[in-house]
């Protein structure tokens, strides 16, 4: 422990005097041991794309909720949430009881296709077990909701994501709690009238829900 | 170590006799069997209208217009094959099998019990004739390259006398294409040309894999033997409890068991090149047969073979407990993959950007659970291919099959000339984030209350008004904007598989969606969420 000045940082942060080596080589064992694994920052996921300026970041093992109308633009946002893990080099996942996830939409959201693997065709009473299994491993578990989920089920799920550090995006009514529910509100879809033009662009107008209050806004969606 | 004398038998245009076998194909009419939309083999009668393999299906069809074209079934294959396999067994004991319709083996010992290599071979062809395949081939060399293309002239190369043999053989006869264009280009058309090189230049120019074709050239194997001996530890084993009879429920168990055995091969800085799958049964029956691949078996090709190999076994035996011979009598209780020939890697160059690879294998496992939870093939990942609808333009791949496109998006390098495929009325536009297949039913209606139409030539009979469809909210209700239609008339050239219908860009309120329209019938292909 030859150090020129009188005081040294120890890993947490703080500074302590110097007295005799041996009690400070025993406080570096400790602050070593007791300092957290993973610091805060490795902690967040930052959302990419339009939606980034709406959700700044997603905090791993947290749940968010996705709901809208059918229509209302609520897979899309989910995708953008899930490319979230795409841009950490992670895997994402998604569990689609019915399959209809578009995979092209997907990746234009943002997802890498390599690294999205989806579960279909789940049987109702299999669905906690095998959503249970993806947020094992996978940074992003997207999961469609089906009707008639227990609310018991759902809690687990929650905890099982917190226990794992995986983000859990619901998709459809959540029957659990969740530290943000984003709402898909809809929007006009730009480039036709009757008749004439094709699709092109639309301004999605999202409703966000976390600690604070609410929080309002427009993602514009083009291809 | 010289190079073994190998026996090869070769059942040529095997996919075909089996597809024919099967009952799935004409016996006297033109077949090809496709793969990923080549043609993979096709049948003299087919060959003689000039289909060559290589060529794309739409080629092979305007050659040959009543041509039956059937996608290739390793499975089928290998299990029609396995009467001959175990004809031969037999004989040799020690038979590895390179895909179904060839098969090889050492013929030191068969050849001395039967008294040289002629008896052998004509001993060989007659079991084959008896086993149901009278036109095989059968041909005698050192190494099992050269074994292989005398058993296309059904000859038997004196022992020494190898690298002759091969000299005159073009250099494509290596099987790697680009390897011999580059050869033709510089103007080595045959191997005993490029045999001619010495290896320490062929090493500098064409790297370990130019070396290993280098020395197959020269009658060598490809790997040098003193390489090859596996460490004696290195087998896998599984005990199935209770026995598997299905071959689903084995094959799941031997992809877990492959995946293990070469994880514990790269650790060591391994590849496998031949393996012997073994079983056990319930009833203390003991099988065992050996694959091999010119290059390194992947899992996923370890896997396959062992799948192959399974359904070969379990439903040929199953089927028809009483009269099954050499096949299985019960269900599967213990499956054993021992690597008989080992290479070291050549090594995977890892992501220049890192990646995390303990995150992958951890998502890789987990995957291969939920696989073992709801079965292999509802576990996918999704590969962007060419089509026109935002259905066809995604192939959902299982979980551990190679993520290939069925229909590129761009041109592929191929042994015929390929055009890059074009599809015209392609939907443009942001891709629809919900995918129905099938399409879910609706009706489209025009003004007064009809269904919209439209004719041969594309003409819409009314604008549409009103999209009624149980997806849609509230049932759908009037049109708000609509784009289209995008008229499809695919496959016109075949009369059976033809198929006409429009696309629609349609939006209710604030729902955009993609409607179809097929003789009269509407119905919702897709929902922009």
């Amino acid at each position: 422990m030859a150090s020129s000045s009188p005081t040294d940082p120890v890993p947490g942060g703080a500074v302590i005097p110097l007295r005799d080596p041996e009690a400070r080589a025993r406080l570096y064992e400790v602050a070593r041991v007791g300092a957290p694994l993973l610091l805060a920052k490795d902690r967040l996921l930052p959302v990419p794309g339009p939606l980034g300026a709406l959700v700044p970041e997603l905090r791993r093992g947290m749940v968010v909720t996705v709901t809208g109308a059918p229509g209302g633009g609520a897979t899309t946002l989910a995708f953008g949430l899930v490319a979230a893990a795409s841009v950490a080099g992670e895997w994402a996942g998604a569990l689609c009881p019915d399959h209809t996830l578009g995979a092209l939409a997907a990746a234009a959201a943002g997802v890498d296709l390599t690294r999205f693997a989806v579960v279909r065709d789940v049987p109702l009473d299999r669905w906690a077990v095998v959503a249970a299994a993806l947020l094992d491993a996978i940074t992003v578990v997207l999961v469609e909701v089906p009707r008639g989920v227990r609310a018991a089920d759902a809690r687990r799920l929650v905890s099982r994501a917190r226990e794992r550090g995986a983000v859990l995006v619901t998709l459809g009514e959540w029957p659990a709690a969740a530290a943000l529910r984003i709402h898909a509100e809809g929007g006009e879809w730009n480039g036709f009238r009757m008749g004439d033009g094709i699709l092109t662009s639309r301004n999605l107008s999202v409703r966000v829900e976390g600690s604070g209050a609410p929080l309002h806004g427009l993602v514009s969606l083009a291809s | 170590m010289e190079t073994a004398r190998t026996l090869c038998l070769w059942c040529p245009d095997w996919p075909v006799v089996a597809a024919r076998r099967r009952g799935d194909a004409p016996d006297d009419a033109p077949i090809a069997v496709l793969e990923r939309s080549r043609v993979f083999a096709c049948s003299a009668e087919a060959r003689a209208q000039d289909v060559v393999i290589g060529m794309r299906r739409r080629e092979a069809e305007t050659l040959s217009p009543g041509i039956t074209v059937l996608e290739v079934d390793p499975s089928g294959d290998t299990r029609m094959f396995e009467p001959v396999a175990r004809a031969v067994e037999d004989l040799a004991p020690r038979l590895t099998l390179e895909r179904p319709g060839m098969l090889s083996f050492p013929t030191r010992g068969p050849s001395r019990y039967f008294g040289g290599d002629e008896k052998l071979v004509e001993r060989i062809i007659e079991v084959a004739c008896v086993a149901g395949v009278p036109d095989a081939r059968a041909g005698i060399a050192d190494g099992i390259f050269a074994a292989r293309l005398a058993a296309r002239r059904g000859v038997i190369v004196a022992p020494g006398e190898t690298s002759q043999f091969l000299a005159p053989w073009p250099v494509g006869t290596l099987g790697d294409e680009e390897l011999g264009s580059l050869l033709c280009r510089l103007g080595l058309r045959t191997l005993g040309e490029f045999a001619a090189l010495p290896a320490p230049s062929v090493l500098a120019r064409f790297g370990s894999h130019g070396l290993g074709m280098h020395r197959l050239s020269r009658g060598e194997d490809e790997h040098p033997p003193s390489l090859t001996v596996p460490p004696p530890d290195l087998v896998e084993t599984c005990e199935l409890d209770p026995p598997a009879e299905r071959v689903d429920e084995a094959a799941f168990a031997a992809k877990v068991l492959a995946d293990r055995l070469l994880g514990r091969l790269e650790a060591m800085g391994l590849a496998c090149t031949h393996v012997v799958v073994e079983a056990e049964t319930e009833h203390g029956e003991h099988l065992a047969r050996g694959w091999r691949h010119e290059g390194a078996l992947t899992a996923a090709m370890l896997a396959e073979r062992v799948r192959w190999q399974l359904d070969g076994w379990l439903t040929d035996g199953l089927r028809d407990r009483a009269t099954a011979r050499g096949g299985l009598t019960g269900g599967l209780t213990l499956l054993r993959l021992v690597p008989e020939q080992v290479i070291p890697a050549t090594g995977r160059q890892l992501g220049f950007w890192g990646g995390d690879a303990a995150g992958a294998d951890r998502c890789a496992r987990v995957l291969a659970r939920v696989q073992g939870i709801i079965g292999p093939e509802n576990v996918v990942t999704a590969v962007p291919q060419g089509g026109r609808t935002p259905g066809e333009r995604v192939r959902w791949v299982p979980w551990g099959e190679p993520r290939e496109p069925l229909r590129p998006i761009e041109a592929v390098a191929g042994p015929v000339h390929s055009e890059v495929p074009s599809w015209p009325g392609a939907v443009p536009g942001p891709p629809p984030a919900r995918v129905f297949d099938p399409p879910v039913p609706a009706t489209l209606l025009d003004a007064t209350g009809a269904e919209v139409s439209v004719s041969g030539r594309g003409e819409v009979s009314a604008p549409p008004v009103l999209l009624r469809s149980g997806v849609l909210v509230r049932g759908g209700g009037e049109i708000t904007g609509w784009a289209g239609p995008w008229a499809h008339d695919v496959r016109w050239w075949d009369r059976r598989t033809r198929s006409r219908c429009t696309y629609w860009q349609v939006a209710v309120g604030e729902t955009a969606c993609l409607v179809k329209v097929k003789q009269g019938q509407a119905a919702i292909e897709a929902i922009y969420d």
